[in-house]
């Protein structure tokens, strides 16, 4: 990070290396155009640099930290050209079952990933996807499904703890 | 929204997963400022979210980016050209006085001003605080001599005005011939008020009445404080020496000056 904050190249090569395509991934599955996913991307880069020296790795793993800051960066994007949280994507399929066989380099990241995401049902894996993908808050989700909002926000609370039980022995960056 | 750790808690979930209305992210972040509890929950959280990310299968990245970004990077760290260890220190620069300011200043600046009565003296102490914090920054990471001589660092206090909500400040500019040039400006003390005045907004002007935005200050801390840093690409800040602090109503609330640099008297 201390690479990273002062513009060192190597430094931001070697996070490119490890994080650009997962980065690219969501930005492309969010803003659903290569060409989006390309300037969050870069946008996220950017505002890695311009947060390093804020960022602490006591209160979180680097890997977690530039997914959110892709994440939160490609939601504010929705809202503001669309001026509403809209559902952009559908939905389960979004979480795979297993690895491909083409890929050749998995991300050690995405291998956790899908073990830590095997503790769900395939009900809490929708019920998140349509939440983190789809950009539904709790009362949208509790409006469409027509149950209460307590029993909502209950499930997505629990479903996320159980992937935080999953990744707690998981060796991640 | 009363923020206590249950109602936050209630949040975490949907701040975690990116879903959050912006009016309660921001309490909630507030929040998380100051309550270790919850914010490791958040982080815990947080983590558990990212993990959908990761699941995604991966495509391919297009060819190029990889240079657009290292050159992006470049770009806004420090001009072409410009001395890899130059650069290095004035990032370390900023980076040592945010983790100051964040760290220790607001905290100390809380118990200090309980014991000032009056505003305007409270006012000046925490401009004062603010000055010395820089100073002492600035001094533990560029030696005298060094890359950027501390000629190009300017320092001010920031006053409240009489329509604003107290509180005071301090602002840092480096105007420099080799380095982009760049505004920090530390807030502190806003009255308990400020919140309901968000966002705020940070403005340099010149004896001309130009005017330069330098940042928006969208969240406060416990105390009344904020920090914030913005680098001019293209523009030098050369007479740029009047800083205002805006309300969302577009009320100066805190103004000061330029009015010396590290190395004055």
């Amino acid at each position: 990070m201390e690479g990273l904050l002062a513009g060192n190249e190597d430094a931001v090569r070697q996070l490119y290396a490890r994080y650009a395509r997962p980065i690219f991934t969501l930005g492309l599955r969010l803003l659903g155009s290569a060409e989006a996913a390309e300037e969050l991307t870069q946008d996220v880069f950017l505002a890695a640099w311009r947060k390093a020296a804020r960022f602490d790795p006591a209160r979180g793993r680097l890997s977690t930290w530039l997914m959110t800051i892709a994440h939160n960066l490609a939601v504010d994007r929705l809202r503001r050209d669309t001026g509403v949280t809209k559902p952009h994507l559908v939905l389960v399929d979004e979480v795979p079952e297993t690895l491909s066989a083409d890929e050749d380099e998995p991300l050690m990241e995405r291998d956790a990933a899908i073990r830590a995401l095997e503790s769900l049902s395939d009900a809490e894996k929708r019920l998140l996807a349509r939440a983190y993908f789809g950009g539904l808050t709790a009362r949208e989700i509790a409006q469409d499904d027509g149950i209460p909002l307590g029993t909502v926000k209950t499930r997505l609370r629990t479903a996320l703890i159980k992937v935080r039980r999953a990744n707690e022995d998981k060796e991640w960056p | 929204m009363a923020v206590t750790c249950l109602g936050v808690r209630e949040l975490l979930p949907e701040l975690a997963i990116g879903v959050l209305a912006p009016a309660e992210r921001d309490e909630v972040e507030r929040h998380l400022r100051w309550c270790a509890g919850c914010r490791k929950e958040a982080s815990e959280l947080g983590q558990a979210a990212a993990t959908f990310a990761f699941a995604l299968a991966p495509v391919p990245v297009p060819n190029g980016l990889g240079e657009k970004i290292v050159e992006r990077v470049r770009h806004v760290a420090g001009r072409p050209g410009t001395p890899r260890r130059a650069r290095t220190t004035a990032a370390s620069i900023v980076a040592a006085m945010v983790a100051v300011a964040s760290l220790g200043w607001a905290a100390a600046m809380a118990g200090r001003a309980e014991r000032f009565e009056d505003r305007a003296n409270r006012a000046e102490q925490q401009g004062a605080e603010a000055l010395e914090t820089f100073v002492r920054a600035i001094q533990n990471v560029v030696p005298p001599g060094q890359d950027l001589p501390e000629e190009q660092f300017h320092l001010g206090p920031l006053a409240p005005t009489a329509e604003g909500q107290g509180g005071g400040g301090a602002v840092l500019q480096l105007v420099s011939p080799n380095f982009l040039d760049f505004s920090m400006v530390i807030v502190n003390g806003l009255g308990p008020q400020a919140a309901n005045n968000l966002p705020y907004r940070v403005q340099l002007l010149n004896a001309a009445g130009q005017v330069l935005r330098a940042g928006r200050i969208t969240e406060l801390d416990a105390d009344g404080g904020a920090e914030v840093f913005h680098q001019f690409a293209n523009k030098d800040l050369s007479g740029y020496s009047t800083v205002q602090v805006l309300d969302a109503d577009g009320v100066v609330v805190l103004t000061g000056g330029i009015e010396r640099n590290p190395s004055g008297p």
